[in-house]
């Protein structure tokens, strides 16, 4: 991915060398990385919002507001999935790094895979539980 | 279910019926709907293979579904599909109304989501 925002769920006050969230719909923050050319430009983070029973399109919307193009998981739940497939952004998918520094990097060139739909799983959170 | 449908008709809801999950995905495939209860089991498929067959396809409708299941076994069984209610058996106007307000609470976060 050479351009465009990514986007990963993460604990505490995020941000580049913070952890990953394992539950993306009870994350603290997203951190927001955006990419230029290949090369991260900026990274931020948003705080995610309330998260309550059948709210798993929340999120959806929230990222899809600030123009969100990828999203890194470690599982996630169908209906968030399909969500985010019809609001256009792409999901990738890593279950066993909990930095967020390295699977941004690996998205950035190309080797973090996009999710498949046999990977989703229970409650948005997902096999990988990153702390 | 008729003490359930009171209690939406009376708070200004439009109720439709589909006697099959086939014909229900049909109906939602081509109309406008904000919520689809589901009985445990219909004529050709389960209530949670239906809510299954709709996210799939119009994940932004939000589900809710009747059920024998213990709580902790139904969030087992409905784990991803990001139901929004768990409805007894006989549900009535008490879970009508309390559905309502969980949907009021949900479409007010997803508005405010994307004015942030």
């Amino acid at each position: 991915m050479r351009n465009g925002r990514i986007a990963v769920p993460s604990n505490g006050n995020g941000g580049l060398d913070a952890t990953r969230s394992g539950h993306f719909g009870h994350c603290d923050v997203f951190t927001f990385i955006d990419v230029e050319n290949g090369e991260i430009k900026k990274v931020s983070t948003i705080q995610n919002q309330e998260h309550i029973q059948g709210g798993c399109m929340v999120p959806v919307n929230l990222l899809a507001s600030h123009n969100v193009k990828a999203l890194v998981v470690g599982g996630i739940g169908m209906r968030p999935l399909m969500g985010f497939k019809q609001a256009g952004i792409e999901v990738y998918h890593d279950s066993q790094r909990a930095g967020i520094r390295p699977v941004v990097e690996d998205l950035i060139a190309g080797k973090l895979p996009e999710i498949t739909d046999d990977q989703v799983c229970g409650g948005g959170g997902g096999s990988m539980r990153p702390e | 279910m008729s003490a359930f449908k009171a209690g939406l008709e009376e708070n200004q809801v439009q109720t439709a019926w589909a006697e099959s999950g086939s014909n229900a995905i049909v109906r939602i495939a081509g109309g406008r709907f904000d919520l689809v209860v589901t009985d445990e089991n219909l004529s050709d498929m389960t209530g949670l293979e239906l809510i299954e067959k709709v996210i799939s396809k119009k994940p932004m409708v939000n589900c809710a579904a009747v059920t024998s299941l213990l709580p902790a076994d139904f969030h087992e069984a409905s784990e991803g599909l990001g139901v929004l209610m768990q409805l007894p058996v006989r549900p009535g106007q008490e879970q009508a109304e309390k559905l309502l307000s969980r949907l009021k609470t949900i479409l007010n976060l997803a508005e405010q989501a994307t004015t942030d």
